[in-house]
């Protein structure tokens, strides 16, 4: 619960803030050693790397284009022996559609959630109260043959005893699914 | 009455367009009368056809003909349920085949009638790839979602972007510039301590981390592991020998359903973002088939047959691999190989046009921004030397063991599981194993990060970007395009080595107590990562021999020029395939997801030695790989046909009822509605055969317990005058007298064509007809009288007593 009021916040906030930055769908990102590989000869190559990001064309993927109009005035026209450790790679995303797919699926986890809170607390007491009609209704359900007895009731009930009625299906089903993994360890084991 | 079924059983799977043919020339012909000579038939005759007035109205004749004979679209409608299934019941791929055809006779003989008729025989013949193509659609997009959720709450253990929350710490940091690279941070990526308003240094910050992870892990896990139980119990596990068992002809319903598949798409993504031990790639099989049984509903030619409809799930089962590592091919090789049980070269074109149309959905999606649908694909183009095929093989043979090991520690661990008191506790269960998990795998840089960047760490090269510990040898890059030098470890090789063991102990302990818990969960990702751990630490020790000894006898002389000339990545990718062959016993599926995952077909040679390695040893160590131990743990009926039965025992031996029982059958023309349903009441049977006489027990045909419950109750409720007194006829004819309540025809639901054989039919031939025409049942006679029945139940019990396994195990009804 905590995430989602933390998630909730962030996207408000990120409504009003969004970087320009952030939303680039292209890049072409170049890793290279540190700079003082070239010019400070008495040093190795230490692991550290430090890597440029611009916006250019794919044809434009570099060093030259990318690295070299970054750093030029630190490399002391040293460009032909530093280039050739660089590693340059174009790259896209699609960030809407990303967008769209993190909050559709936080949209779900959130619905089932609710819904699971709803089924584990208010389910139970709403059942107690309706106990005796639901009774009668499941019984009459348990006789399996979808003759004209459902057929009746589809038609006089309205849509939210419809509604109601596949829900109390899918719970038995779901029962019984339970009955065969946890209980009876038929299945999935 | 005989002549059908003598002109059917012909050719129970041949083209029968010609019998049927022949069938209604008798109605317009009426000399063909004087062939028959059973006086039935006279009757039958005289009354159904009735010569004039069947030459008339011929095609209505004819359409009615199937339409009551053969259950075909009409029939179906009439009685509701007729032609289906119950849970955990057998499907008789036969009988569905055969309406099928039936129904497909129909439709062209309409075809001509009017411009309706012709457009449903259209859509009739295309709905078949119409399916496959909405199944494609539908399997990439979810795998999308699936993809991009799970590596955006991946990250969420981490911390967060708060700038754009919906991205994760790559994308998050896709445009900043000039950050120091081995971090991987950036000032828009806030690590929780910086949430909390902490810097990101020092043993506070530290455990802030660790213990936002852990919480993270614990919530992750509980939220996929109550959902489960919660909606769709059925989620949990990887589904493959469900899978396996269902196309195979089983029926468990729900199983396919619209809420497993929510379910299992979202407790998927939960449960890859708890940091688990688990993977996504065998659930997507799972979710794939979920989308192919829901979609098939549309197209009622699938949606209502069984057997046509395990055609789709096949190619639906190839669209989730191929979307899953992005190899199309290696997705039909795998339905072909693995999962699948009838796979006509229909199917192999259509799951080809699935698992292509799923494979091009989801590259375009592009969930992790590489171009390709799985995190971990790198491209190789290095030679590989002769020689080195000995480490390959030796790489198989650690893989086999390492497999079979994990199998049989598996099971045992499922079997405890199953019988103790441990399996009362599902929800308690995940959160322990999640927290163990999380504790022991945060330490550890290697087990911290998700496996798929595991896996891609130890499948690349030590190009000049990667700065891993993996990669810190005592070199100099001078140009990324020349080759690169062979090279002396560093101390941060020798760590890493060090670090890799240990995430390969936790790695192997966890999975082993990870997979069959009541999340969704697979098994190549882990396996993979196994075996890519080996690998890597094997091609490193083999990189720094031929660096210290390059002129040996292993090189070859092609050391000595100082170029790398052994590269450790590629060990990773054999290792990662020979342990992936132990624990599933693929084989040619295995080399071609690998070689689709590396875009190099260089290395099918090194691949397939090392799968072909790693089954013998596994095959030698432990009969099954890790799917049929485990359908044999819970007892689904699947008949392998990858097995051979080997025994001598006889038909006889093995049929129902043993010696002095009483074998249950139903008479064609006496027996009246209380009598059968007395039967029915006494009896268990799922089917009963129809003779013409008690004491004859010459057979006429097989009836469903199903079909006779639903027909008996619905002819009761619209049929007037049905009473229990009336009797039941499964002849054309009226009976002989005609006082008393009308009689129940229920011609319409006899199979008139069950396969039968004689008493002294050797079982590897009962078995052989099981396997390859999907009986559910068969028939026994002797000297042409009926003696009893052999079922797939009576089969797969015969199977495990010769086998002396219990042979009460096995679930069905």
């Amino acid at each position: 619960m905590r995430t989602y009021a933390l998630i909730i916040l962030v996207t408000w906030m990120s409504t009003t803030v969004l970087c320009q930055s952030l939303s680039d769908d292209k890049r072409c990102k170049c890793i290279c050693p540190k700079v003082s590989i070239v010019t400070n000869n008495t040093e190795i190559v230490d692991g550290e790397r430090i890597r440029y990001v611009a916006n250019v064309p794919p044809n434009k993927c570099n060093c030259m284009d990318v690295v070299i109009t970054k750093i030029a005035n630190q490399l002391n026209g040293k460009e032909g022996e530093f280039c050739p450790r660089c590693q340059c790679k174009y790259e896209n995303r699609n960030t809407t559609i990303i967008k769209v797919v993190v909050i559709i699926v936080i949209w779900i986890i959130s619905v089932l959630v609710i819904y699971m809170a709803f089924l584990i607390i208010l389910d139970p007491l709403l059942n107690k109260r309706m106990k005796g009609s639901y009774q009668e209704h499941t019984n009459e359900d348990e006789d399996s043959s979808p003759g004209p007895m459902s057929h009746d009731m589809t038609v006089r009930g309205n849509v939210l005893n419809r509604v109601g009625h596949q829900q109390d299906k899918w719970k038995r089903q779901v029962r019984e699914q339970r009955r065969n993994i946890y209980d009876r360890h038929a299945m999935l084991n | 009455m005989e002549k059908y079924p003598l002109k059917r059983t012909g050719s129970p799977l041949g083209n029968t367009s010609p019998t049927y043919q022949s069938v209604n020339k008798k109605y317009t012909n009426e000399n063909n009368k004087a062939l028959y000579t059973a006086y039935d038939d006279m009757i039958d005759i005289t009354t159904s056809g009735g010569g004039e007035a069947a030459a008339r109205s011929l095609d209505d004749d004819e359409a009615m003909q199937y339409s009551i004979s053969y259950g075909g679209m009409q029939d179906s409608a009439e009685i509701p349920g007729i032609g289906q299934y119950d849970d955990f019941h057998t499907i008789d791929w036969q009988r569905d085949i055969a309406h099928d055809r039936m129904r497909h006779r129909y439709l062209v003989k309409k075809k001509q009638d009017s411009i309706w008729n012709l457009i449903q025989g259209v859509h009739d013949a295309c709905s078949g790839w119409l399916c496959v193509l909405l199944v494609g659609l539908c399997t990439g997009v979810v795998a999308g979602l699936i993809d991009i959720g799970a590596s955006w709450m991946t990250d969420l253990k981490f911390g967060i972007c708060l700038q754009a929350f919906w991205l994760n710490q790559e994308q998050c940091c896709w445009s900043s510039d000039e950050t120091a690279f081995d971090s991987g941070n950036c000032s828009h990526w806030y690590t929780w301590p910086e949430v909390l308003g902490s810097t990101n240094k020092g043993a506070g910050s530290y455990l802030v981390s660790y213990l936002f992870y852990i919480i993270f892990a614990l919530l992750f896990a509980a939220l996929s592991a109550s959902l489960v139980r919660m909606f769709a119990p059925y989620a949990c596990g990887s589904g493959i020998p469900e899978i396996k068992t269902i196309l195979s002809g089983f029926i468990i319903r729900g199983y396919l359903g619209k809420w497993t598949l929510i379910i299992k798409s979202v407790g998927l993504i939960l449960s890859v973002s708890s940091g688990l031990s688990l993977g996504k790639e065998g659930p997507m099989v799972h979710i794939a088939c979920c989308i192919g049984n829901i979609l098939s509903y549309l197209f009622p030619k699938y949606g209502r047959n069984e057997a046509k409809k395990r055609e789709i799930l096949s190619a639906s089962a190839a669209a989730g691999v191929s979307v899953a590592f992005g190899a199309p091919i290696g997705g039909v090789l795998f339905s072909l190989e693995e999962v699948s049980y009838y796979f006509p070269l229909k199917t192999l074109w259509r799951s080809f046009f699935c698992a292509l149309i799923a494979a091009f959905i989801l590259r375009s999606i592009n969930p992790f921004g590489n171009e390709h649908s799985v995190l971990f694909y790198v491209e190789y183009n290095k030679p590989w030397i002769f020689s080195e095929l000995i480490s390959f093989i030796g790489l198989g043979i650690v893989g086999g063991i390492i497999g079979t090991l994990f199998i049989k520690a598996n099971i045992y661990w499922c079997r405890y599981r199953k019988l103790s008191k441990l399996g009362q506790y599902p929800v308690t269960e995940v959160l322990v194993v999640t927290v163990i998990t999380a504790i022991i795998s945060y330490p550890n840089k290697y087990t911290r990060m998700s496996t798929s960047q595991l896996i891609y760490l130890l499948f690349s090269q030590c190009g000049i970007s990667n700065t891993d510990g993996l990669c810190d040898y005592n070199r100099n890059f001078t140009d990324v395009n020349s080759a690169i030098e062979i090279a002396e470890a560093g101390d941060g090789v020798h760590k890493a080595i060090f670090l890799l063991i240990m995430a390969l102990l936790l790695k192997l302990g966890m999975t082993i107590f990870t997979f069959g818990i009541k999340v969704p969960c697979g098994l190549f990702i882990p396996s993979l990562c196994l075996g890519a751990i080996v690998g890597r630490i094997w091609g490193i020790a083999i990189e720094q021999m031929a660096f210290y000894y390059p002129k040996s006898w292993m090189f070859t002389g092609e050391c000595s020029t100082g170029d790398d000339c052994i590269t450790p990545g590629l060990y990773a990718m054999v290792g990662a395939a020979a342990v992936l062959g132990g624990v599933t016993r693929m084989t040619v599926s295995l080399v071609v997801i690998m070689f689709e995952l590396t875009g190099g077909v260089r290395y099918i040679v090194p691949l397939m030695a090392a799968a072909m390695a790693s089954k013998w040893v596994g095959d030698a160590l432990g009969k099954q790989g890790i799917y049929d131990a485990h359908i044999a743990l819970n007892g689904y009926p699947f008949l392998d046909s990858k097995d051979e039965f080997q025994h001598t025992s006889l038909a006889a031996d093995v049929m129902q009822p043993k010696r002095n029982d009483m074998l249950s059958v139903i008479t064609q023309d006496s027996m009246t509605v209380d009598d059968v349903e007395i039967l029915l009441k006494e009896t268990e049977h799922n089917g009963y055969p129809v003779v013409v006489s008690r004491e004859s027990q010459y057979l006429v045909g097989f009836v469903l317990r199903r079909d006779l419950n639903l027909s008996i109750s619905n002819a009761k409720r619209m049929v007037e005058g049905i009473c229990g007194q009336s009797l039941i006829l499964f002849t054309n004819g009226n009976p002989p007298q005609t006082l008393g309540p009308p009689p129940l025809k229920l011609k319409k639901i006899l199979d008139m064509a069950p396969i039968t054989i004689t008493d002294q039919t050797p079982m590897e031939t009962v078995v052989d007809m099981f396997r390859k025409l999907g009986l559910r049942q068969t028939l026994v006679t002797h000297n042409g009288r009926l003696l009893g029945v052999i079922t797939k139940k009576d089969v797969l019990r015969h199977i495990k007593q010769m086998d002396n396994e219990d042979p009460s195990s096995i679930l069905f009804n």
